[in-house]
């Protein structure tokens, strides 16, 4: 299942485990309470925690995932899948956590100064690249200035540029960003790819090949990478954080499909396979060795229409699909009913999370009649079905849902790794579509739904939501930005932008002997914090 | 009348229990091939004889509306190939010279390259569909079916009713109608059940490729595919429509090679 570029690439990665660095500062008992705290925060299962033992050093994690890697340049990166991967190479500036709070990463601790026009970041001593180079002020400028390099194509560069004015050395230790306007949700941009510090004397020497020689300050290293086989990351015996990592080696398996990863899970080939639909853990249930976990949250899953062009710019149109829509039957054959129906595209938990929306229950009776009402009875759709098997199977039940109000929708079948594209393009007009959460609500708000925001594929436009979004992103008031955030979504969910279905279920299957996994709400894997039982 | 062989007899019995299970799926079929439920992967039982698939849908209900696509594409996809191979053949066979050598070469650089990839680079350019799928199956197999009637157009153009014929005067068009056509017949018709065979076959693999029959439809390839995430917890989802490919291939492949052998 490779999610499109784009889809799924702004997932902001709040960071539910301590980092060791605060794990020095406390002792056993109360860090758990800590935890629980956290976990509590989150409603998460306590399970995960319950592990006595100190951790094992040592031994090699084998990760199954369906690839499709392209760059391990951090810079460069857009493929959801090569985060897993970075996250264990390189280290952030700031990191996450559950609750989408900051935590410090590379920078210790950070200021907003002139009425938030200024951001200064102070930074961890001592830490050094993998080839040796320091980490410093000078090298977080050359981060930055590389990313807004017009000329370079980072991947990250429009998020930041119309953010960044500019980046100032101050010390070796301390980075001041002057802003264009005061913008707090930058603090989270860090806590995700564009945080992710690459070694600026290793991209000097690779030139256009660092992509296959990353070097970060994380604890792995590159080791082996054999394109369309197997990526293997060994342990950096410098690490800056004391006591980590527990690996010695993480092999990332490429593997065709899930159930191909559980049968070589079965024989104990590979430890861990993430993105499971609850179908697919029905064949790793049948083994005693393997246990599977929750995911903390799953994806925004939705139906995507072109808002603009008809017959979708029709608000009767729109409708109709969303009282003919039959969520709950969805759920339960998608995700044995364990996923969670929504109006909107915020999952429960977060702090900007809403539940006044407008409500669109089950009424096939009603959507019949709207169409009719509107003389729309009849009217020929062509919905997408992307050739991965979850949207696909998603685009059938809707195929069927809508046809017994009266629609006459077809089924376009498309090759998953074209269907963003050609969503994007116009082409496709009808769509199944998922999104990640972000760490910050501007993440996804402003980039799907202001008119002229990144991933605007729908050609939604409000100009009071336009208002809206740009007021609330200046703001540091989390309480005053919140009541817009309210104002937002309930509009979003009045204009239907999207038919929104709601949060699916995932899991991630581990043989037992592997620990410290937990389970992260942008659905992916901290593989630093893991360790094997015994290895 | 000649006496069938066991061989054609065997198949002809297939055909019409296949062909039967087709004109009849309405009736026979427990459930609508397409109507999904609840009960997901749900195991065989006397409601669900094969089971559920991943839509909660019933397996041997989709698996008989599955002959329908199955036949109609076979069929179809035989037809063109009969439409479009038959006349180059005939022609090829018939001139000689320039004209067969340049049309022999265009045979031979499709026949080249194997069906299945002539038929993704095709259904690339033209998209899924029943009628696409029959059109790329039948351009596919097309140049078969115009070597063997250009080999046995120069068989029969050596006969000596064609050289009385040619004696009294009688036109290249009037030949190929009158005495020709007539001749090669027996051979296009034992390569039309073998190309049906073909076609299927391939029609499945393209399905399993997701380039085939788009969903919901019932179709065998697409259903091998779907049930081959699931093969250790429900076989039945992925070897029952396999089966059923591989009968009516056999069924179609036993007609027409006991067409061939027959005197």
């Amino acid at each position: 299942m490779p999610p499109p570029v784009g889809a799924n690439n702004g997932g902001n990665t709040p960071d539910f485990t301590l980092s060791s660095q605060q794990e020095e500062k406390m002792n056993r008992r109360q860090m758990l309470s800590t935890v629980s705290a956290l976990m509590l925060a989150a409603g998460l299962p306590a399970t995960v925690f319950a592990q006595d033992a100190p951790p094992t050093q040592g031994g090699t994690l084998n990760v199954g995932f369906i690839s499709d890697l392209r760059t391990m340049d951090p810079l460069q990166s857009t493929q959801w899948t090569e985060r897993q991967i970075l996250f264990t190479i390189f280290d952030r500036l700031v990191d996450l956590n559950p609750d989408f709070s900051l935590k410090p990463g590379l920078a210790k601790s950070w200021d907003f100064e002139e009425d938030g026009r200024r951001l200064v970041l102070h930074l961890e001593t001592g830490v050094t690249f993998h080839d040796g180079t320091s980490f410093n002020a000078e090298a977080v400028k050359w981060n930055l200035d590389t990313r807004l390099d017009p000329n370079g194509n980072s991947s990250q560069r429009r998020q930041l540029e119309g953010v960044i004015e500019s980046v100032e050395v101050v010390d070796d230790a301390t980075v001041a960003i002057t802003l264009t306007e005061p913008y707090p949700p930058l603090l989270s941009l860090f806590a995700d790819r564009a945080g992710l510090m690459a070694s600026p004397a290793a991209a000097e020497k690779w030139g256009e090949d660092i992509g296959s020689h990353p070097v970060g300050t994380g604890p792995f290293k590159l080791g082996e990478w054999t394109r369309g086989s197997t990526l293997t990351v060994t342990r950096n015996e410098e690490f800056w954080q004391e006591g980590m990592p527990h690996l010695d080696a993480i092999t990332f398996n490429d593997i065709p499909s899930n159930v191909v990863g559980i049968q070589r899970m079965m024989i104990g080939e590979l430890d861990y396979i993430g993105h499971l639909t609850p179908l697919d853990t029905k064949l790793a249930a049948a083994s005693p060795e393997i246990s599977v976990e929750p995911s903390a949250g799953g994806q925004w899953y939705s139906l995507q229409w072109k808002w603009d062009s008809a017959p979708y710019d029709n608000p009767e149109l729109r409708r109709a699909v969303a009282y003919g829509l039959n969520r709950e039957r969805i759920n339960q054959i998608l995700w044995e009913g364990e996923g969670v129906i929504s109006n909107g595209f915020t999952p429960d938990g977060l702090w900007w999370s809403t539940d006044d929306l407008a409500d669109y229950s089950y009424d096939p009776d009603k959507a019949r009649q709207i169409l009719e009402d509107a003389g729309l009875t009849g009217t020929k759709l062509q919905l997408a079905a992307p050739s991965g098997d979850a949207l696909r199977r998603f685009a059938e039940l809707a195929h069927e849902d809508l046809n017994a109000i009266g629609l006459d929708v077809e089924l376009a079948p498309v090759p998953q790794s074209e269907y963003y594209a050609k969503t994007v393009a116009g082409e496709i007009r009808f769509t199944p579509m998922r999104w990640t959460q972000r760490a910050d609500p501007d993440g996804l708000i402003q980039y799907l739904f202001a008119t002229d925001g990144t991933a605007n594929s729908t050609k939604y436009s409000n100009p009071q939501v336009d208002e809206w979004i740009y007021e609330a992103r200046v703001l540091t008031d989390q309480d005053a930005r919140k009541a817009l955030y309210d104002k937002i979504q309930k509009q979003i969910s009045e204009d239907l932008a999207y038919m929104p279905v709601g949060f699916s279920r995932e899991f991630s299957a581990l043989r037992a002997e592997v620990k410290g996994y937990t389970p992260m709400p942008d659905l992916i894997p901290r593989f630093r914090y893991f360790w094997k039982d015994g290895a | 009348m000649k006496r069938l062989s066991p061989r054609m007899l065997l198949g002809l019995t297939l055909l019409v229990i296949i062909t039967a299970c087709a004109a009849f799926a309405p009736m026979i079929a427990p459930y609508s091939p397409v109507a999904t439920s609840t009960n997901v992967l749900g195991a065989p039982s006397a409601q669900n004889w094969l089971g559920t698939d991943q839509l909660g849908r019933d397996v041997f209900s989709r698996i008989l509306w599955g002959t329908r696509i199955s036949l109609q594409v076979g069929a179809a996809a035989a037809v063109v190939a009969v439409l479009i191979g038959a006349p180059i053949g005939l022609v090829a066979g018939f001139f000689r010279g320039r004209v067969d050598f340049v049309l022999v070469q265009v045979i031979d650089i499709f026949i080249a390259l194997p069906g299945l990839v002539l038929a993704l680079i095709i259904t690339a350019m033209l998209g899924t569909s029943v009628l696409n799928l029959s059109v790329t199956l039948g351009i596919v197999t097309a140049p078969t079916v115009a070597r063997l009637v250009r080999g046995q157009v120069f068989v029969v153009r050596e006969t000596l009713f064609v050289e009385a014929a040619r004696a009294t005067g009688a036109g290249a068009g009037w030949i190929i109608r009158k005495h020709i056509m007539p001749n090669t017949m027996r051979v296009v018709w034992a390569q039309f059940a073998i190309n049906v065979s073909l076609a299927i076959f391939t029609s499945a693999s393209l399905s399993y490729l997701g380039l085939g029959v788009p969903p919901p439809a019932p179709d065998w390839g697409g259903m091998v595919r779907d049930g081959s995430m699931f093969l250790p917890l429900r076989p039945a989802l992925s070897l029952a429509p396999g089966g059923a490919v591989a009968l009516t291939v056999f069924t179609f492949y036993l007609i027409g090679s006991s067409m061939n052998d027959a005197d």
